[in-house]
């Protein structure tokens, strides 16, 4: 490095317009953006612009430009929907060996002084599906005939036992609040192809949100600007979208100008490129305006599609959200996050593995199946890369409440992912003879973590950023890329 | 990468406890000039672990051995020592230290004097360790103040401006000139009140043309009782207080009386020391008052799980995890949650003394404390047992009650039982057996209310049930008789558990003084925490007052003081902060007076080319900065310019309105019932804060998360932004609010109504571009709008107001 080239006026202007146009004020970096880096660390990528209609390169050319990942809040069961276990079906209604459970820790764990737990064998009919033979229980009939097209994870497990840490721990990596989401980090590092649209998108399922709330899907540390929008089933989809009742489009249109021209006339004023930032701000707000219900009017789709999806018009539904989805890629948002929220089926009213589960699998089975072909059949599939799950699995023991429901599960539970150069027909990893555990390909929800920043072509152990002296990142100091699912 | 990161060097160049070297007086002193220049800028590659080169530079001993390539310092030899020419980086040894800021050159003279006389060091020399000669964690030094040229003009300068002053003109810079009178008034209310100042306040203050005009104005303001609800914002972020429990449940709790606390004990210029003693141990205070307990109210804003099927015990560590690292980064300016699960890679910081740390906070219990006299209690007592004695007689007047309430209770819907207040529903968890006496009753009057029959009975007791008298509460810390055990987490896991430890602080630091020296306790640590021999707790603390006021810290990780952290852009003016805030008696007033008083304070924020292609990041001061106003100021200035703000300090947290559908995101769909009085335009900072459910205006603009202590906001600049304030009906409310007076207090003409706009939103009239952009909006609003009487007029000023409430201006302290 060559001394004279710091007082080099381009490399100063560089400077200032990473800082200026990356969406901050002066002053509100951490201190590593301070040193310039990209995120993207040692690919001479230009500076980071945190503007999330910017797409930027990753470390090396990702399979994936998008991720849709179908979030099942609670924690659904696998031994009733992926993992048929003979020997759990022969010894159920027998306490689970004590090898199992000794010296561990599991919610709802008070129960156990009052009864020993029992192995609890499934009341769900399986068979075995398409070339790869993945075995799917009748609960998921549509899903089943999409095997051929899916890459089973059956041995996912996580660190964490109760529903909020469990998916802070599966969406920022760290039980601890604070820490950037998924989507955030994947924003940061690549941005979005959507300039119309934000880069990260929650969506909510079902009657209630995830629990914890907004921190899954916060920016943490990361600046504002990466945090996860919320798309609503209500009219107004985002937040504020629409321009208010007695403000005609022409009004707004003009106000928006006028907005736009006085701050202009201060930028000249002052000298200040951060007003310059703000009226880009409003800019992407206005086409935000067309663009947001633009992509929630479904007119322009073919009632066969509709019909796919099992969309009926005007009620918002898992599967006009997993519609929304397949639009916002085509759009070019990098991220899409829904979260379906009943899958606690602990036994208790509204729980119960019988009718409930029924309910929510019903809930999603057509519109993930449609999900998967409809994008394949649009060639978005080997950019697109689905990947659905929960926060933790389910006890191969029963938990009696008023009825027969299991506790949650941290040794495994079943993932599933499809396209975005992930192998398809394939069912990785196998557990033991009550699904207790994995016994050949255990993977953590790091490792699931580190792959999908992989599919996007980023490097997880790089994509970082420093905070409190310390380098922080998705995976914290784990994860491997599963490459034995990569296609 | 590296190149940026050389700019900044460049700017700002060393920092250190290296006095710049002046005219020579005497001989060199290794202990004190040389060692630690050397430890500070060299030790950290050519230390004892690892040495680059096979050089240490840890004694004097080891320098003059030198690595691989031979002996470093010659003696007597400055010219021939590979070590001066390493560090002025102008020979064949590439400039040390590599990829980090360049010695100064008086630095580098001060070496090359040492060599040259003698490279004399003691024979016993101890090596250097890394840390101990960190900067932080060194006493603050007590700076000569400098004495720069004079600009044109001038007789004397504050310190603060000498400091400032001085490093400028070493990088060849000068400052700019004071800001024109409008921002200075507008600067100035934005900052110590979080309002816009009104046209008339304008107008008050550019008559009067007195030398201590501006003086009295910062007099006037910090007197305010608006002061302590601006300054307690920054300091609620940092106590991560909030109105919820947090995690999937996030119940409501009441601890609104510890906001109150806070704005009130600023107000009245509490001493900082004694502020801080209240927060973190006014429970263990000689006869605590009421006031000093509801202080401790700071360690009761952690989070709370109450899903169902956890670990108690889990919990209850990571509520005293949140104290600990809350402690250290809110007075300390440190990270300690690395050593949770093991020693500090960076910091001084041992596994042990996180425990140690952590041993101080493992004993509190958490009482809620009831705003109730004795005679208050006795008369609801009273009532108690009228309703206890009606439940008796109940029982026996009709005995089939409890037969019928167990058929009503089975056929209850589990919606039904969810619905109830939390301690119905309680009482609808528990077996039948385990439920308390009261438990039964609140039951047996909902079975009473439920039913048709019985209609006497059930109006008595509900009638009773009225009278019992209910308390303001808040949480409040206690401490158990008994201490709790603490031992070392294993890995940071709970379950594993290591060496029992007592409470300490960390080595590094100052000792504790305690009480009992057996035993410290958390009194203990809060007088430790303020003592002025702590060489953190006042410069932390200066340097967040500082970055309100420049947009960024002196430090600028103001959350890190560590070795990891980024060196004060002025050491010298930081430690001098520092002394004055102890000399002052640790008055905040003080503090702030002595701030905005300053030069430096006042001077104009426009960008200098000059400036820009040297200091691109202002980190030098030669200008103010631009700095966007925090997510409740923005709701506060848009409210008063409206006429609509309600400035009630203080109470129960608000519920203004909020768009649809927000309180559906979280698990437990809290409610929302939107104010539609007084209550629906108070201060943003008085808005009910759900920890899961965020008022979305307040996020958008960063407000924190209120779930782990928040130090600095984030400035983010946003298309969502954007939409709120065009879009969000509070802000649409408070333009269509402003429009009307407009119209009604501007006068007749568009010149008198536009320059009134113009004037209470930024304080300024219109220049004419500005004047012709809104003659042109005016233009076409009224051309676009059906012509109704004085409607259409109306509305035309409206969609003025509303474009003027979005300009960046106005969300702007410039």
């Amino acid at each position: 490095m060559n001394e004279s080239m710091m007082v080099n006026p381009i490399l100063n202007r560089t400077r200032r317009h990473f800082f200026r146009d990356c969406g901050l004020g002066l002053g509100s970096m951490a201190i590593g953006t301070l040193t310039g880096e990209n995120p993207v660390r040692g690919e001479g990528v230009p500076a980071a612009k945190a503007e999330s209609g910017i797409a930027r390169k990753g470390h090396f050319p990702g399979k994936a430009k998008s991720v849709i990942y179908l979030f099942m809040a609670g924690g659904p069961s696998q031994l009733e929907m992926f993992e048929y276990k003979p020997e759990l079906q022969k010894r159920s209604g027998q306490p689970i060996p004590d090898s199992f459970t000794e010296g561990r820790r599991f919610a709802f764990m008070d129960t156990f002084s009052r009864e020993k737990p029992k192995l609890l064998g499934t009341r769900r009919k399986f068979a075995r599906h398409g070339q790869s033979g993945a075995q799917v229980s009748e609960l998921l009939p549509e899903f089943a005939k999409m095997v051929d097209n899916v890459a089973i994870l059956k041995t996912v497990a996580t660190d964490v036992f109760n529903h909020a840490p469990a998916k802070l721990f599966a969406n920022t990596g760290s039980q601890q609040f604070g820490r950037p989401s998924m989507g955030s980090w994947v924003t940061y590092g690549i941005g979005s192809e959507s300039r119309d649209l934000p880069g990260f998108v929650v969506m909510q399922s079902g009657p209630r949100g995830p629990r914890g709330g907004a921190v899954n899907w916060g920016s943490g540390f990361l600046p504002t600007a990466y945090q996860g929008v919320p798309l609503r089933s209500s009219n107004d989809p985002i937040l504020n979208l629409a321009t208010p009742e007695n403000i005609r489009p022409s009004q707004q249109k003009r106000a928006v100008e006028a907005v736009a021209a006085l701050n202009r006339q201060r930028m000249e004023v002052t000298g200040d490129q951060e007003i310059a930032t703000r009226v880009a701000a409003y800019e992407m707000a206005f086409r935000m305006q067309t663009s947001a219900p633009e992509l929630v009017d479904f007119s322009g789709e073919s009632r066969a599609t509709l019909a796919l999806y099992g969309v009926e018009p005007g009620k918002p539904s898992f599967g006009s959200q997993c519609l929304l989805a397949r639009r916002m890629v085509e759009r070019g948002v990098r991220f899409v996050q829904i979260y379906h929220s009943e899958w606690d089926h602990h036994g208790g009213p509204g729980q119960t593995l019988n009718k409930d589960l029924d309910v929510s699998c019903r809930d999603i089975d057509r519109p993930m199946a449609a999900l998967i072909a409809d994008l394949k059949s649009r060639g978005l599939l080997d950019e697109t890369l689905v990947v659905w799950g929960g926060e933790f699995g389910r006890t191969p023991m029963g938990e009696n409440r008023e009825n027969i429901g299991r506790n949650h599960h941290i040794d495994t539970s079943v993932m599933w992912m499809a396209g975005g150069g992930v192998k398809s027909g394939i069912v990785h990893g196998m557990t033991d003879e009550f699904g207790f555990a994995p016994v050949e390909d255990r993977i953590h929800i790091h490792d699931i973590q580190a792959t999908i920043l992989h599919q996007l072509g980023l490097e997880h152990t790089r994509l970082t950023y420093r905070f409190q002296g310390r380098d922080f990142r998705l995976t914290d100091v784990e994860g491997q890329v599963i490459t034995k699912i990569l296609a | 990468m590296i190149g940026l990161s050389l700019i900044v060097a460049v700017v700002l160049g060393p920092c250190g406890v290296i006095p710049e070297e002046g005219p020579s007086k005497g001989r060199v002193d290794y202990a004190t000039q040389i060692k630690p220049l050397l430890a500070q800028r060299c030790v950290a590659c050519h230390g004892e672990a690892r040495p680059r080169g096979g050089l240490r530079l840890d004694t004097a001993n080891f320098a003059r051995k030198g690595g691989k390539g031979g002996p470093s310092v010659i003696v007597g030899k400055s010219g021939q020592s590979p070590l001066i020419e390493a560090v002025k980086g102008d020979g064949a040894i590439e400039r040390m230290p590599l990829k980090r800021p360049g010695l100064a050159p008086g630095e580098i003279s001060l070496l090359a004097r040492w060599i040259d006389e003698g490279a004399i060091a003691p024979d016993n020399e101890v090596p250097t360790r890394l840390n101990e000669t960190h900067w932080a964690f060194l006493p603050p030094g007590r700076p000569a103040i400098p004495r720069p040229n004079l600009e044109k003009g001038e007789t004397a300068l504050q310190p603060i401006d000498a400091f400032v002053r001085d490093r400028l003109a070493k990088a060849g810079l000068s400052p700019s000139a004071e800001a024109d009178k409008i921002t200075l008034i507008r600067r100035l209310k934005l900052d110590l009140l979080g309002l816009p100042p009104t046209p008339a306040e304008v107008d008050q203050f550019l008559l009067d043309a007195s030398p201590d005009a501006y003086g009295r104005l910062v007099d006037r303001y910090l007197a305010s009782p608006h002061f302590g609800e601006r300054w307690a914002r920054p300091w609620l972020d940092a106590a991560r207080y909030a109105d919820s429990n947090g995690y999937s449940i996030d119940a409501p709790r009441s601890i609104w009386s510890y906001r109150d606390w806070v704005i009130k004990s600023i107000n009245r210029d509490q001493p900082f020391d004694q502020f801080v003693i209240d927060q973190v141990a006014g429970d263990l205070r000689p006869n605590a008052t009421l006031d000093q307990r509801v202080a401790t109210g700071f360690h009761r804003n952690t989070p709370l799980n109450q899903e169902g099927g956890i670990d108690q015990e889990q919990f209850r560590i990571e509520s005293i995890y949140d104290r600990v690292s809350t402690t250290s980064t809110v007075f300390l300016g440190l990270t300690m949650g690395c050593a949770q699960c093991h020693d500090h890679k960076y910091d001084p910081i041992t596994q042990r003394e996180y425990y140690e740390l952590f041993a101080f906070l493992n004993s509190v219990e958490e009482p809620t404390l009831e705003f109730a006299t004795e005679k208050d209690l006795a008369a609801r007592e009273a009532v108690r047992k009228e309703i206890a004695d009606h439940h008796i007689a109940l029982n026996k007047r009709h005995p089939e009650i409890a037969h019928r309430m167990k058929d009503w209770e089975a056929n209850l819907t589990p919606a039904f039982k969810v619905d109830q207040p939390p301690e119905i529903k309680d009482s609808f968890d528990r077996a039948v057996d385990k439920r308390t006496e009261n438990q039964v009753r609140l039951l047996t009057e909902l079975f009473l209310a439920d039913v048709s029959d019985y209609k006497a009975e059930k109006k008595a007791l509900a009638e009773l049930r009225k009278r019992v008298p209910v308390f303001d509460t808040t949480l409040v810390v206690g401490e158990l008789k008994t201490p709790r055990v603490t031992q070392i987490h294993l890995g940071g896991d709970f379950t594993r558990k290591g060496t029992v430890v007592a409470p300490g602080v960390p080595a590094v630091l100052p000792r504790i003084k305690a009480r009992d020296a057996k035993r410290p306790d958390r009194l203990d640590l809060a007088n430790w925490l303020v003592d002025p021999a702590n060489p953190l707790t006042a410069r932390v603390t200066v340097n967040r007052i500082w970055q309100s006021y420049f947009g960024r810290g002196i430090v600028e990780t103001e959350n890190d003081f560590g070795t990891q952290g980024a060196p004060p852009s002025h050491p010298e003016l930081l430690d001098w902060l520092a002394n004055l805030l102890v000399a002052k008696n640790w008055s905040m007033k003080a503090l702030h007076r002595e701030i905005v008083l300053s030069k430096t304070y006042r001077q104009a924020s426009i960008s200098r080319p000059d400036l820009d292609r040297v200091d691109p990041d202002n980190r030098l001061l030669g200008r103010q900065s631009r700095v966007r106003l925090e997510a409740e100021l923005i709701r506060d200035s848009a409210l008063l310019v409206g006429g609509l703000l309600n400035p009630t300090i203080g109470g129960p947290s608000v519920f203004p309105h909020q768009p649809n559908g927000v309180m559906d995101l979280g698990q437990m769909k809290r409610p929302w019932k939107p104010s539609n009085g007084p209550d629906r335009y108070r201060r943003g900072l008085y808005t009910f804060f759900w920890r899961a459910t965020p008022y979305p205006a307040l996020l958008v603009f960063d407000a924190p998360n209120s779930i782990q202590a928040c130090t600095k906001r984030n400035r983010s600049n946003t298309p969502i932004q954007a939409l709120t304030l065009l879009n969000d009906a509070s802000f649409v409310e408070c333009a269509t609010a402003f429009g009307k007076r407009i119209v009604a207090e501007g006068g007749k003409t568009d010149t008198s109504r536009m320059e009134f706009a113009f004037k209470t939103v930024l304080g300024r009239k219109p220049g004419d571009l500005e004047t012709r952009t809104i003659e042109r909006l005016l233009l076409a609003e009224r051309n676009d709008s059906k012509p109704d009487q004085d409607g259409s007029e109306a509305s035309a000023w409206v969609a003025v107001a509303r474009v003027l409430l979005n300009t960046d201006e106005f969300i702007t302290r410039e």
